[in-house]
């Protein structure tokens, strides 16, 4: 019963009234900065570092968490009610999420966010509290030949994304993929595609992209549709969810949540491929009424749960072994240095107060989130139904500030409207940007971890095949390649039948 | 030529695949390629310059067969004024200043919508850049200036 | 305008000391040519309240990152030599830039002011405890025998432990397979994992490991042995005497700043740095406090672009 022992402990941490309090403040300020585009979870956490210089190192760490996981909570919030994907777990929540809001769903969307995380987190919390030290060993047996593998499968999943043409969807892939490239190569430190513009040389940031794509392209296509809009969302129906509608999310719930749990440990990038892999897993499994990517509230709740999940667990591999899952990890280990607190395993051993009380706050954050959140669903749905020729102007005002926000530079804010222009051309095109956006994620992981592969096995591709985690997930790849296909070759056979 | 294309969202779709491709393949000549067991930073940017150009060439030899809808008109003025105003706000930030730079966004952007009015389109980028200035500079902490140099207070 | 006309007379008139005593009457911005959260951002954010105590005026941070330092860099050079624009950045963006990038558009000896070489953190050499070898000298018959097997991640192609790495195969006539990460984490994650076999790392990146035993420290490469790892002799003792490598963060400012700004900023960086609650929050995470005057700098500056020049020379390392 050490595990109760261990929980009190860290509830008592948790619960002394200055911890209660930072938690708090911590999480408004990370669903605030998650609302908003662009000031993401590190440039917080870095700017608010010095404040928490006088703090118990354990009430700073509360704090600092709680911007983290706020952030991803809020995150889903602009993606659904605006179609504003602030980072690139929300993209997805965007595609059934908003498609739910245009119907005048957008509380119900909300609140299946809501909920779907609070239980995501909690569950997460517990498998921290459980298994945190073997789930980190288990991370390690992730090297480079086994990430590539994984992103392989990733990206054979995320054909399941487009819902129109199958062509057009790798296409997009491919674009992507290529966007991704530009910038300094990690393995050579060669700049590509940059053309000596140094604004270029870290590459295109993610946001931009996305504010662009989206928020832009999708104010210009909203602007010529004149006032069908404002109609659209006039007719708002339930805040919240029934016992039934629960009970229907639930099993999509606690999907997303076991696939975002395991990916949102593995520190090479597994935490953004867990939204895209649930929603994949959704998609084939959930037996939805309406269908994807039109408003299918199992295409909100699984990513969700899954993106939550994921951000709770990527703080396994930092506690239990002063390994850095993301930057905002990264970030989290130089705040407990500060403290004069050495991250590593003995982490547990010699402050079991600190290892202990942030579990028990990640859990209370959860709570605090839930209670913050549903309450504001109404005061959101209501901000959405301002008549739209008052509400785009200033959509565009938070991207761009979002935008410059990122690296200081106006630069990032004319790439932006040049991608605004490429999102609404695509749209004109029925090219679809989310396989694109993936494919962006995960085109420089992938071209990283196949050449550090190889540079380590000296070139030999066995390795692919021969270690067995590797091999595992390559042939996951391959019957999911199978199953993806199956439904788009089966429709051109009736096609021809039809014929 | 027009006649020819049966389906023309898969034309162009598929024109600007093989351009993009084309242009990765041509712009990473210049990069070491490297061979396939030690790749060079070339190698991944020319293959998928060679798969997009696949992919487009397929999709414009498609749509010589499919018939598909066309492609809907361009809303030129909406484009303009919405990246225009953006563009202008880069244009202006550092010197003018956060709220002159947003209050200009503000009025430009929402000149692309028909219900446009400029009293309230004053009044909205007034409030706007207000609170901006209040919760990013004041708040948040960003570096900008509210009112820029160009100013010269 | 008025008011601060008259403020800024009587400001002079009560320090009689002429009208550029105002100095500074407005904030103090320190750009930080690399993203928030690294350990570069780290050190400015911690001497910023110090400073601006000493000051009297707010001190802010500002990141500017891209092109390892580059970016921020350029846009430090092109500021007014005013006092109002600073720049904190490392060893990368001082002293290897130079000789890696082909359009640096900055040149760090020439276009600043050196104002003081703030902190110091030595590098530790580490393996992965499956690593057959105790010691130094075991491990350079390690690679003997094992010559372009062995693999040595690092944190980024020209990064501080990248020319760690070849100064090292260089002086012990060795060879190994260099492996680029991004950034420290990574690397460090894949070698305690066993993925990769031996590296140079900030010792405050490592200490974690090394003393869970989930690295192994077989040198350190400071002058002096550090503090935190006793038993761990410097690669000088072993014979090794050019072997002496630290990364370190420094300041600088446009150039032409007038002599008492320059003073002013001197004072009030020296106030931050060797301020005992500053100081350790600095020590704690591993940094060596270095305070030094812009002079030292000056020869500290030479020196090492000196022996970068060389390094990247002799070992080859390109960017492409």
């Amino acid at each position: 019963m050490d595990i109760l022992a261990n929980l009190s402990l860290g509830f008592s941490t948790a619960f002394s009234l200055a911890n209660l309090f930072y938690c708090f403040v911590g999480v408004v300020l990370g669903t605030l900065i998650g609302v908003l585009p662009g000031l993401g979870p590190v440039a917080t956490i870095a700017m608010l570092l010095p404040v928490t210089f006088s703090f118990q190192p354990v009430t700073a760490l509360i704090m600092l968490a709680g911007i983290f996981y706020g952030a991803q909570y809020g995150g889903s919030t602009t993606a659904i009610l605006v179609n504003l994907p602030g980072e690139a777990s929300s993209v997805i929540t965007a595609l059934d999420g908003h498609a739910m809001a245009k119907r005048g769903e957008a509380g119900k969307a909300l609140a299946t966010a809501a909920i779907g995380s609070f239980i995501a987190g909690t569950i997460a919390t517990f498998l921290i509290a459980l298994f945190a030290p073997p789930l980190a060993e288990m991370a390690l047996k992730f090297g480079p030949a086994e990430y590539f593998s994984l992103l392989v499968l990733g990206l054979v999943v995320s054909i399941v994304l487009a819902h129109g043409s199958l062509l057009h969807a790798l296409g997009m892939i491919f674009l992507g993929l290529l966007l991704g490239i530009i910038g300094t190569d990690v393995n050579s430190g060669a700049e590509r595609f940059t053309f000596g513009a140094p604004w270029l040389a870290d590459g295109v940031n993610f946001v931009v992209l996305a504010m662009g794509m989206y928020g832009l392209g999708e104010i210009i296509n909203n602007l010529e549709k004149k006032d069908k809009r404002d109609l659209m969302l006039k007719s708002v129906s339930g805040l919240r969810l029934s016992w039934a509608e629960f009970k229907h999310i639930l099993p999509s719930v606690l999907r997303g949540t076991t696939v975002g749990s395991f990916l949102g440990i593995l520190p090479g990038g597994g935490a953004v491929l867990s939204s895209f892999a649930s929603y994949a897993v959704e998609k084939k499994v959930a037996k939805s009424t309406v269908p994807f990517g039109e408003g299918a509230i199992e295409g909100v709740a699984g990513p969700e749960s899954a993106n939550n999940a994921g951000s709770q667990t990527s703080f396994i591999p930092m506690l239990t072994l002063g390994i850095p899952s993301n930057p905002t990890m990264a970030i989290m280990i130089g705040a407990m240095m500060i403290h004069s607190i050495q991250p590593g395993p003995s982490v547990l051993s010699e402050q079991p107060a600190l290892f202990w009380g942030l579990i028990a706050s990640m859990w209370i954050g959860n709570l605090f989130l839930i209670v913050l959140n549903l309450p504001l669903i109404g005061l959101w749905v209501k901000l959405i139904t301002a008549p739209y020729h008052l509400m785009f102007p200033v959509i565009i005002v938070f991207c761009a500030i979002g935008v410059i926000s990122i690296n200081n530079t106006e630069w990032d804010v004319f790439m932006m409207a040049f991608f605004g222009l490429a999102g609404y051309v695509f749209s004109k095109l029925e090219c679809e940007p989310a396989p694109m956006l993936l494919g962006f994620i995960l085109g420089p992981m992938m071209e990283e971890y196949l050449r550090r592969a190889l540079l380590m096995s000296s070139g030999d591709f066995s390795v692919f095949f021969t270690r067995p985690l590797s091999a595992t997930l390559l042939v996951v790849a391959a019957v999911a390649m199978v199953v993806v296909l199956m439904p788009s070759i089966s429709k051109k056979r009736e096609e021809t039948f039809k014929e | 030529m027009s006649s020819l294309i049966k389906h023309p969202r898969d034309f162009y779709a598929g024109l600007m695949y093989s351009a993009v491709g084309l242009g990765a393949i041509i712009i990473a000549r210049d990069y070491n390629m490297g061979t396939s067991v030690r790749m060079g930073p070339g190698y991944f940017p020319t293959m998928l310059g060679g798969l997009l150009v696949l992919v487009g060439a397929i999709s414009m030899v498609r749509s010589f067969f499919n018939k598909g809808e066309g492609i809907p008109a361009f809303s030129w003025k909406e484009i303009v004024l919405v990246l225009g105003s953006v563009v202008l706000f880069g244009v202006l930030v550092r010197g003018a200043g956060l709220v002159p730079s947003l209050i200009l966004l503000v009025i430009v952007s929402a000149w692309a919508s028909d219900q446009f009015r400029l009293k309230t389109a004053l009044l909205l980028a007034v409030l706007t850049s207000v609170f901006s200035a209040l919760v990013f500079v004041k708040g948040l902490g960003l570096p900008f200036a509210i009112i820029g140099p160009w100013f010269g207070i | 305008m008025m008011k601060k006309t008259i403020t800024a007379l009587l400001a002079g008139l009560v320090l009689a000391a002429g009208a550029q005593a105002a100095y500074p009457d407005k904030p103090v911005t320190i750009i930080v040519p690399f993203p928030p959260g690294g350990s570069t951002d780290m050190l400015a954010r911690i001497m910023t309240p110090k400073m601006s105590e000493k000051l009297g005026q707010p001190v802010v941070v500002e990141n500017k990152p891209g092109a390892t330092g580059a970016i921020g860099a350029t846009q430090v050079k092109r500021a007014a030599p005013d006092g109002y624009t600073v720049l904190c950045a490392s060893i990368g963006m001082w002293a290897a830039n130079p000789f890696l990038q082909k359009n640096l558009a900055y040149d760090p000896a020439k276009d600043f002011d050196l104002l003081t070489v703030a902190v110091k953190s030595p590098n530790v050499l580490v393996t992965n405890p499956n690593v057959p070898a105790k010691d130094v000298k075991e491990l350079v018959a390690y690679l003997k025998q094992k010559p372009n097997k062995v693999t040595f991640p690092s944190s980024g192609a020209g990064s501080s432990d990248h020319l760690s790495i070849a100064l090292f195969w260089m002086l012990t006539d060795t060879t190994g397979i260099h492996v680029p990460y991004k950034g420290g984490g990574p690397a460090i994650a894949d070698l305690v994992a066993g993925h990769a076999e031996v590296s140079f790392q900030n010792l405050n990146n490592v200490i974690g490991h090394i003393k869970a035993g989930k690295l192994r420290a077989l040198a350190v490469t400071s002058e002096k042995r550090a503090a935190l790892l006793p038993d761990v002799p410097t690669m000088v003792e072993l014979g090794y005497k050019d072997m002496v490598v630290t990364s370190w963060q420094a300041l600088g400012a446009p150039k032409g700043l007038p002599a008492d700004v320059k003073n002013t900023l001197h004072a009030a960086m020296m106030a931050a740095l060797k301020d005992p609650e500053t100081a350790k929050k600095l020590t704690d995470p591993g940094f060596e406090v270095t305070a030094s005057t812009p002079e030292e700098f000056e020869k500290f500056l030479q020196s090492e672009l000196a022996k970068w020049k060389h390094v990247i020379e002799v070992g080859k390392i390109t960017l492409d």
